[in-house]
Formats: structure tokens, C-alpha cells, sequence
């Protein structure tokens, strides 16, 4: 009689991929492993016996099992899956750090479980070192692009062409509906209103025992089912319809109807219903009330990974709208502005990759140096603005990187002679002063004025100095991994809080990603501020590979996704997210962000700055 | 009556030292260690009742887990506490195994090998008192007790024990072992063994050395059952 132990269970259950394992199945892997206490003196058990997957539960042990460089490996990692996933033997060499527990499974038991996709894709990704990108897939699943079978609630109420139109408009009352299918040999022809029923019978007293095809609208607009809501929205929208027959896409059989007031209830339940609602507010306390509830609606409404992904988007919008609201709000107390102007947002506003905790950062660019008068003007209105912003939940900068601050108040010229000094004296203290200003957006204002600036300072930030200096700025950082690939956590910030396993996503992991991508584009020529879109933008001359760019997109997605359900779960504002509330495939998906970043951002030092650092 | 009393020392002597030569001889590779341990309904060895036993084989620092097992004993008596403790109610113990059957299946695994407890006096005394009620045939057991391992060498680093300091948890906690759900008899024999070897390891025995070498800590012992 085997029996398993609970503490073997509960290692299994927290271990992906194996945490997906019915219990009889966990029951089989169990009858099939062995768990042993790996020390310096008997660490030849892992060789004794047929090839085994092992898993460690304790210690740490540097291991060679495959083609690929050494791996300092810890609790929760795997090896000698090279050989099981490639059915040829490689050597296996394991030295013993610390001594521990090593699950080891036969492969005999392992091999059927891969046969499993999932399964298989975990060790695949493991193998391949990368991030586990099947979870990414769903980006799109914003409400305007999800796809209309999705959308779809009720069968298609439909009737043959043959059929009285007192017979259906029965059914239309029975059913509830406004709108009826007409087909023939189960092919959509027609289709029958409310309003078509008012104005081609009633109106014109028809006799009511005719067939529908005499009233029908033929040949309707249609659209496919594996098409969008967007796409829907669009077509309905251009020929001014409020009913469209969905239908599928190979049978061409009627799927069912799309309806304006579906449009409608898809658009209410979003995130992007706030903005529309904030561009529409009329004075500052309207639009102060809005704002304060873009928290509640984010955490009411942003429920899948593909909201997360546009959230900080929104909340960058919605901040933009506000910014926009606030200028033409005091320009109708105190008149037009003197002269062009362009409202600068820095960081993660021009990002757009804000979350509620995010502060304000912004300054004002000038055409011209300003007269005395025309300066008070400038600092009344950047007084106003900043403080209004504040008043809708966007925090005063702590820093004092705001336009209310007359150093953010620069003409064009002073502006690009700022940019002269930071390329030509890039010290560490001035890089710390001024890497925030290098993601710049105009939110608001003259976008001209704004063009001029980037065209006259982008020559200026190409030099090959300057990004050596960044480059070797961002080397600061490291990722929060030991050596042995252990997770390191943030030193407890206050005793109230438990915070023994928390790590400050935004510090450790999406800032290094940040740098990453600012200085690959900078070195471009890329002006977009916006993380994922300056890793699309790079050209094929960039130096760094389509691959990285895109791996790099995926981690940025993931971990954006974890510091706002973290947010959003919490009724938190910081990103200091705990590990031991993530899944086991995310703290395995973690891990690897995180080597992947490591690897890129020590890539990009050797490249920029030849290595020194 | 001196001759009596001499006999029996020179008795004593001579069986001592075979258990020397024997422990000598034996390298701890090619020794099997079997962990087991009891849940029992009262911590009087006198009247406790053994609810349930679980244990575990492992040689070399590999642990078996398919060897592993769990025998629940049927027992009428006053539970006590013990279904507080272990999760053993009644009902399931009402549907348990025959005291004798799980005994005299267990019972193949004392031969040969070497038995590990934590903190042995107790579960030994109720093994002996069942091997008695049930008239099992007698056996000699060897075994070892992390416990006093775990003693030994605490008293190495300080002059008073702190409370507490020898429980399983906190001994494998001090030899950085994962944390596991205590007062199964299952889990409590696994956490046991995993402790065993990493008290090996703390003490610097390797496998190829004897048996012997654990004397000097008198974690190693001989017990008479039934």
C-alpha cells in the first residue's frame, strides 16, 4: 500500500505544472518517486537508477544537465528534463551548495504526462528560457475586440420566408425581440423590424396573412461571427442601422443579432466608458467627481489580463482629458494664453503606464522667454492645473517635477540648451535628475511646439557618451534574484505591515525594462515615449534583436498585469506585490522575467558602454 | 550469589560488545532506516491506545515514497484529546485495521533494518504493551532517536536547553528542512527520516562510515518488544 504523506501533497499542489494534476494522477506520480536528502557525500544518488525529472523542495545546488551553462538552482526549480524532453541521455552534474530535499521522478512516469500541452509547454518554456507566453495571448480581450460569437446571447430567432407576417410578428412578441431572421434553406435573406412591421403594415394597412419576404429588408447588412464588437459598432454605424444578423463565417447559417443596446451594455461594463464620461464634464467639480470614481470603476470593471494591459493607458487618458479640461477651464476665467505653448507630462503619464499610485509629473515648454506679465499668467495657470489635477486623485509630485515649479517653465531655447548640459556632463547625480524627463509627452497645449523641441534634442541624446552614461545608470539596478535564483525581498518599510516576501515590482523589474527600451530608442532615434511601443518601433538596425524586443513585450505585459490586480486587489496604490499570493506558474514566469531582464540589460551595458561599469 | 552477579556483568559485557562489533561492521549505505511513528490516545504509555502508524523507508538519504505507509487501528477507548490532534475521529477509527493485522504487517520491516524515531521512550513502551496485549512473538529492534540527536548536539552549543528547542519542528527548522503539516503519523515519520539524514550531514558522518560512529551520541539503542 502506498499512502501519500500530506506534506508530499502540498509540495505538488504548490509546484506548477504539477499543481494540475488530479489526485489520482499526483498518487501515481508519487508511487514513482523518490525524495532524497541531497548532501556532499551521497549527491551520486541522482545518478543511480533510470533517468529522472528532479525537483528541488530545499537547498541549493549548482547543476549541469543539458548543453546550456551552469544554473545556480533553488526551491521550486527543475533539471535533467533536457534528457527526458530529448530522449537522449546528457551527462548529469549536480555540486551540492547547501544541502536539501530533491523530489525525483521516474521518466517513465513523467514521459505520458507530456503528452499533456501544458505540461509540455511548461518545460518547453523552461528549456527555451523563456517566459511562458501563452497567458499574453489574450491581449486583445478589451471589450471592443472581443469577438462577436462571444457577444452573442440568444439563438437566432428566425423564420422561413414562406411565413405569415401576423405569424411572425407572434413570435417576435413571444420572443421578446425587435428584430426577426428571414431565411430560406436555413440561409439568411431577409430580416423584419419592429420599425418595418409600423411603417410597411400598419401604416400602409397590408393584410397581415402575406408572407414576410413581401416586407422584409433583403439582402441586410451582415457580419460575420468571428469577426469584433468594433467591427460591428463600425458597420452598424455607417449605414446607420441598429439590428445586424451575425452570421457564421463558413456555414454562412444566421448565428443569432447583434443590437445597438448590446453595443451599448458591452460599453457600460468597460474601463473606456469613464473617458468618454470625463471629456463631458463642464466645471471642476464635475470633473473632480469623475475622477475619484476612476478607481472604483477600474476595480469594478478591469477583471481579465487584457484590461490590465490598457489600463494604464486609460488612466494616462483619462489624466490627459483632465489636463486638457483644467487648461481650457482657466483659459475661460483668465483668457487665451500669451503665446504657444505645449503642457509636457513626464514618466509614467507619458509612458502610459500610470497606475493609481503614480504621481503627477509635468512642466510647461514656452515659445518664447516670457515677458514679467506674460510669466504670471503662465504660473497662475500651472498653479491651477496642477492643483486641480490633485484634487482628481493625481498626487502632487513629491519631487516637485511639475509645471507649478518655474525650473519646468522653459522656453524652446532653454529647453534645448538644458538638453546640451545633461549630454555633456551625463554624472550619475545628473542622470538620477534627469532620466525621468527623457520620457516626454506633450498631453496638452501646441504639439508643434513640442515636435521642434524633440527634433532639435534627438541628435543631441544619439551620442554615444550619453547613452554610455545611461546604460551604466541602469546597471545600478539589479533584478531581485540571488545568486541561486532565489527571489530577494524588499526590507520591511514600516513594522505594521508583514512584508517578508514582497518585492516592489516597479523598482526591481518594470524600470529596468523601462531603461531598457529608452536607451535602444534614443540610440534609434525613436521620440515615442511609451515603453512597448519604443520595443515595436525599433528598426531592424537596432541592436537589439526582434526576438528580445518582443520578449521583453511580453514580460512588461505580465508584470504590468501583476502590479494592477495587486492594486486592484488590495485597494493599494504601491507595487510592492507579495510572492506567495502568485500562482506557482507565475512565481516560475516571475522568475524567468526576471533572468530575461537580467540578460538584456546586462547585454545593453556591454553594448553601450563597452562593458565598463 | 557474586557468581550470579558476575555473570550477569560478564553477560551484559559481552552483549554490549557484540552489539559494538555488530554496529561497527555495518557501513550507514548499506543500512536500512525505517521511520515510524504512532499517534496514540493518551501520552501514559500504560493506558494510551495506538490510533494509527505510519512510516517510511529510505536508505542513503533516498526515501522511497512508494514504500511509505499508513495503517489506521481500530480502538474503542477514550480518545481524549487525540481526535483534536491527529484528525482521527471515531468514525474513522471504528473502521480501522485489527491492532494485530497492522503489527505483524509492520512487523517484517523491524528485521535487518534500523528503526528511527523522534523521541523513542514513548512509542516504544506502547509498541511493547501492544505486542504484549496482542501476544505477538518477541523481537529485538534497533533503533536510533533523533531526538537525542538532536540533543546531542544542542548541549554541544549551550550549558541550558532552551524549552522547546528538540520538538521535530523545531529541530528540522534549525537544519533549514521545509516546514510540514505536524501530527499525522505519516507526515510525522517522513519529516522524521528527512531529519535523520540531515543530522548525519550536520554531524559529518558520511555513508561509508559505521554504524559505531553514532554510539558516542546514545541515540542508538536495542529494544525488547513483546
Amino acid at each position: 500500500m502506498t499512502a501519500m504523506a500530506k506534506q508530499v501533497e502540498d509540495f505538488l499542489d504548490t509546484s506548477a505544472p504539477f499543481d494540475k494534476l488530479d489526485s489520482e494522477q499526483k498518487l501515481q506520480l508519487v508511487k514513482h518517486a523518490d525524495l532524497i536528502y541531497v548532501t556532499a557525500d551521497n549527491v551520486g544518488e541522482l545518478h543511480q537508477g533510470a533517468p529522472s525529472l528532479f525537483l528541488i523542495q530545499s537547498g541549493q545546488f549548482s547543476v549541469q544537465d543539458s548543453d546550456a551553462p551552469l544554473r545556480h538552482l533553488s526551491e521550486g526549480d527543475y533539471f535533467g528534463y533536457s534528457s527526458i524532453m530529448e530522449k537522449r541521455p546528457f551527462p548529469l552534474t549536480v555540486s551540492v551548495d547547501s544541502p536539501g530535499l530533491v523530489y525525483c521522478f521516474d521518466a517513465s512516469v513523467i514521459e505520458p504526462l507530456f503528452n499533456d500541452t501544458a505540461i509540455r509547454n511548461f518545460f518547453d518554456g523552461l528549456r527555451n528560457n523563456a517566459l511562458q507566453n501563452h497567458a499574453i495571448s489574450d491581449t486583445n480581450s478589451m471589450w471592443l475586440y472581443k469577438g462577436l460569437s462571444g457577444v452573442i446571447e440568444k439563438s437566432p430567432v428566425s423564420v422561413e420566408e414562406n411565413t405569415s407576417i401576423s405569424a411572425a410578428a407572434q413570435l417576435m412578441t413571444e420572443q421578446k425581440v425587435s428584430s426577426l431572421l428571414v431565411t430560406k434553406e436555413d440561409k439568411l435573406i431577409g430580416i423584419v423590424t419592429d420599425r418595418d412591421l409600423r411603417s410597411r403594415v400598419v401604416a400602409k394597412s397590408l393584410d397581415t396573412a402575406l408572407s414576410v419576404d413581401h416586407i422584409m429588408t433583403s439582402n441586410p447588412a451582415q457580419i460575420m461571427g468571428n469577426r469584433t464588437l468594433f467591427d460591428a459598432l463600425a458597420l452598424m454605424t455607417e449605414r446607420n442601422i441598429h439590428h445586424l444578423p451575425v452570421i457564421d463565417h463558413q456555414s454562412l447559417v444566421p448565428l443569432g443579432m447583434v443590437t445597438a443596446s448590446d453595443i451599448i451594455r458591452h460599453q457600460r461594463g468597460n474601463v473606456l466608458f469613464i473617458i468618454g464620461e470625463l471629456s463631458k464634464a463642464e466645471n471642476l467639480y464635475e470633473l473632480t467627481r469623475l475622477s475619484w470614481q476612476l478607481p472604483h470603476y477600474f476595480s469594478a470593471h478591469a477583471k481579465k489580463a487584457g484590461d490590465y494591459d490598457i489600463a494604464g493607458k486609460i488612466l494616462s487618458q483619462a489624466t490627459d482629458i483632465m489636463t486638457r479640461k483644467l487648461i481650457g477651464f482657466f483659459q475661460q476665467d483668465n483668457g487665451k494664453a500669451p503665446m504657444m505653448f505645449s503642457w509636457l507630462v513626464y514618466g509614467s503619464q507619458a509612458r502610459e503606464d500610470q497606475t493609481m499610485g503614480s504621481d503627477q509629473d509635468n512642466g510647461l515648454l514656452l515659445a518664447n522667454r516670457p515677458t514679467e506679465s506674460q510669466a504670471d499668467y503662465f504660473a497662475a495657470m500651472a498653479e491651477y492645473v496642477c492643483n486641480g489635477l490633485a484634487k482628481c486623485g493625481i498626487k502632487l509630485c513629491d519631487g516637485n517635477i511639475m509645471a507649478s515649479n518655474p525650473k519646468l517653465r522653459l522656453s524652446l531655447d532653454e529647453a534645448v540648451e538644458e538638453a546640451k548640459q545633461w549630454v555633456n556632463a551625463p554624472t550619475k547625480d545628473a542622470i538620477m535628475h534627469f532620466n525621468i524627463f527623457l520620457d516626454v509627452r506633450c498631453a496638452a497645449g501646441d504639439v508643434s511646439l513640442f515636435k521642434q523641441l524633440q527634433k532639435r534634442r534627438a541628435p543631441l541624446m544619439q551620442q554615444n557618451m550619453f547613452l554610455a552614461a545611461l546604460a551604466r545608470h541602469s546597471n545600478e539596478i539589479s533584478v531581485p534574484l540571488s545568486m541561486f535564483q532565489k527571489f530577494i525581498y524588499e526590507k520591511a518599510k514600516n513594522d505594521k505591515r508583514k512584508e517578508k516576501d514582497v518585492i516592489d515590482l516597479k523598482t526591481r523589474a518594470v524600470a529596468l525594462i523601462n531603461n531598457i527600451a529608452r536607451i535602444y530608442a534614443l540610440a534609434d532615434g525613436i521620440l515615442l515615449p511609451n515603453t512597448l511601443a519604443r520595443l515595436d518601433a525599433l528598426s531592424s538596425s537596432s541592436q537589439l534583436s526582434k526576438r528580445d524586443a518582443a520578449n521583453l513585450r511580453d514580460i512588461w505585459l505580465f508584470l504590468n498585469r501583476l502590479r494592477w490586480r495587486h492594486q486592484l486587489e488590495n485597494k493599494v496604490t504601491d507595487n510592492r506585490v507579495s510572492v506567495s499570493m502568485l500562482s506557482s506558474i507565475e512565481k516560475h514566469q516571475l522568475k524567468a522575467a526576471f533572468k530575461a531582464i537580467d540578460r538584456t540589460n546586462q547585454a545593453m551595458v556591454m553594448k553601450f558602454s563597452g562593458g565598463v561599469s | 550469589m557474586m557468581k550470579k552477579f558476575i555473570h550477569a556483568c560478564s553477560s551484559f559485557l559481552f552483549k554490549r560488545n557484540k552489539f559494538r562489533r555488530y554496529l561497527r561492521d555495518r557501513r550507514l549505505c548499506d543500512t536500512t532506516f525505517v521511520a515510524l511513528d504512532l499517534e496514540l490516545t493518551s501520552l501514559d504509555a500504560d493506558k494510551s491506545q495506538i490510533t494509527s502508524m505510519g512510516y517510511v523507508v529510505g536508505r542513503a538519504g533516498r526515501i522511497a515514497l512508494s514504500s511509505s505507509g499508513y495503517h489506521i487501528i481500530k480502538t474503542n477507548g477514550d480518545l481524549g484529546q487525540s481526535p483534536v490532534i491527529h484528525g482521527l475521529t471515531q468514525d474513522i477509527l471504528a473502521q480501522g485495521e485489527d491492532i494485530a493485522e497492522a503489527l505483524t504487517a509492520i512487523s517484517s520491516l523491524f528485521k535487518e533494518n534500523i528503526l528511527l524515531f523522534h523521541n523513542a521512550r514513548l512509542d516504544l513502551m506502547a509498541l511493547n504493551s501492544a505486542f504484549k496485549q496482542c501476544q505477538l512473538p518477541q523481537i529485538e529492534i534497533m533503533y536510533i532517536d533523533t531526538l537525542q540527536l538532536a540533543l546531542y548536539q544542542l548541549n554541544k552549543q549551550h550549558q541550558v536547553l532552551p524549552s522547546n528547542s528538540a520538538t521535530l519542528t523545531v529541530c528540522r527548522q534549525r537544519l533549514d528542512l521545509p516546514a510540514f503539516p505536524a501530527h499525522n503519523a505519516l507526515d510525522d515519520a517522513l519529516a522524521t527520516i528527512q531529519l535523520f539524514f540531515a543530522q548525519l550531514n550536520e554531524l559529518g558522518i558520511t555513508q561509508g562510515d559505521g554504524l559505531e560512529t553514532l554510539l558516542h551520541t546514545k541515540a542508538v539503542g536495542r529494544y525488547q518488544l513483546g
